[in-house]
């Protein structure tokens, strides 16, 4: 597990200077692909280890929700093994990524203003960020499509004889 | 390619084309527009030590940022960096005062005609007659 966290936040943070392109998603499809719901783990130990290194802010509460959200996801198409088929899938979450995250601004705005003024929050922030999902979605469609493959093979390749598969 | 298989994906292909369709969509009907023209606004900056510093300008400018890039080029005084980021670009020095969140705990707020703003620098669209003030906010 800690092999996982620490793969992720590597290559988050090796990827911080581009606004979007991110790994993490490819990562937590991939790690639920061949470990089942034991990833679970490995979200909630990322979603901590963020929020103690970049402190518990608004971002943080959009992951307690987005990143099982993926797990789930994945858990539910996980029989396929296509390629191209997970990279629609991770482009998509991608793109939905703004909109996830608006759902807090929803709440700030209806603390002050009543649910029209709610909807106007999330509305107004999620429309300003749709430039950035979209590449939010190329980045995660690309990265799949490219690596799915020989990270699949690598870990199957390593799980072989461990019994670390997921069901 | 087994046809189950083959299906998802063409299902997977059309829900992102959709939404890809329906995002663009919403943006260009509500993305943040601006009037171009001649426009008298002014920008303000307030440092930490409370200090408020007041520059007057009129600009062709459609967006904050470029009336900021064109009162840092005329002469003024008024200076900024920033860094860019996936909603814009983030200020993180006016007129040689830092305010970088991770480092100082502390980030320079926008105001416009004194309600906080809706957007960024990038993005806040530039109106005749109002006053845009960046406040240095120490984090609570």
């Amino acid at each position: 597990m800690g092999l996982m966290v620490a793969l992720i936040e590597a290559s988050k943070l090796a990827l911080s200077s581009i606004p979007n392109i991110e790994l993490t998603s490819f990562w937590i499809i991939m790690f639920t692909l061949f470990f089942g719901w034991k990833v679970i783990a490995v979200v909630i130990v990322f979603i901590l280890i963020e929020g103690a290194i970049y402190g518990i802010q608004l971002w943080w509460v959009m992951y307690l929700y987005a990143w099982p959200l993926l797990v789930l996801i994945t858990r539910i198409f996980r029989k396929n093994t296509s390629a191209v088929f997970w990279a629609f899938i991770s482009g998509i979450f991608g793109l939905c990524f703004g909109a996830l995250c608006s759902i807090p601004y929803f709440f700030i705005g209806m603390s002050t203003g009543g649910v029209t003024a709610g909807f106007r929050s999330a509305f107004t922030w999620w429309v300003a960020g749709i430039p950035w999902d979209f590449v939010h979605c190329a980045g995660n469609f690309i990265i799949m499509l490219i690596l799915y493959r020989p990270i699949s093979t690598a870990m199957k390749w390593m799980s072989q004889g461990d019994g670390v598969t997921g069901s | 390619m087994e046809r189950s298989t083959k299906r998802m994906i063409i299902i997977a292909s059309v829900v992102l084309c959709v939404l890809i369709a329906v995002f663009a969509i919403v943006y260009k009907m509500n993305k943040p527009s601006a009037n171009a023209g001649s426009k008298d606004i002014v920008i303000e900056v307030t440092g930490s030590d409370g200090k408020s510093t007041e520059y007057d300008i009129s600009t062709d400018s459609q967006y904050l940022i470029e009336a900021m890039d064109e009162l840092a080029g005329n002469g003024s005084g008024f200076s900024y960096s920033g860094s860019d980021s996936e909603y814009g670009i983030v200020i993180e020095s006016i007129n040689g005062e830092k305010a970088i969140f991770d480092q100082d705990n502390a980030y320079w707020a926008l105001y416009v005609n004194g309600e906080y703003a809706q957007n960024g620098a990038g993005s806040q669209p530039v109106e005749s007659g109002s006053t845009y003030t960046w406040t240095y906010e120490a984090a609570k």
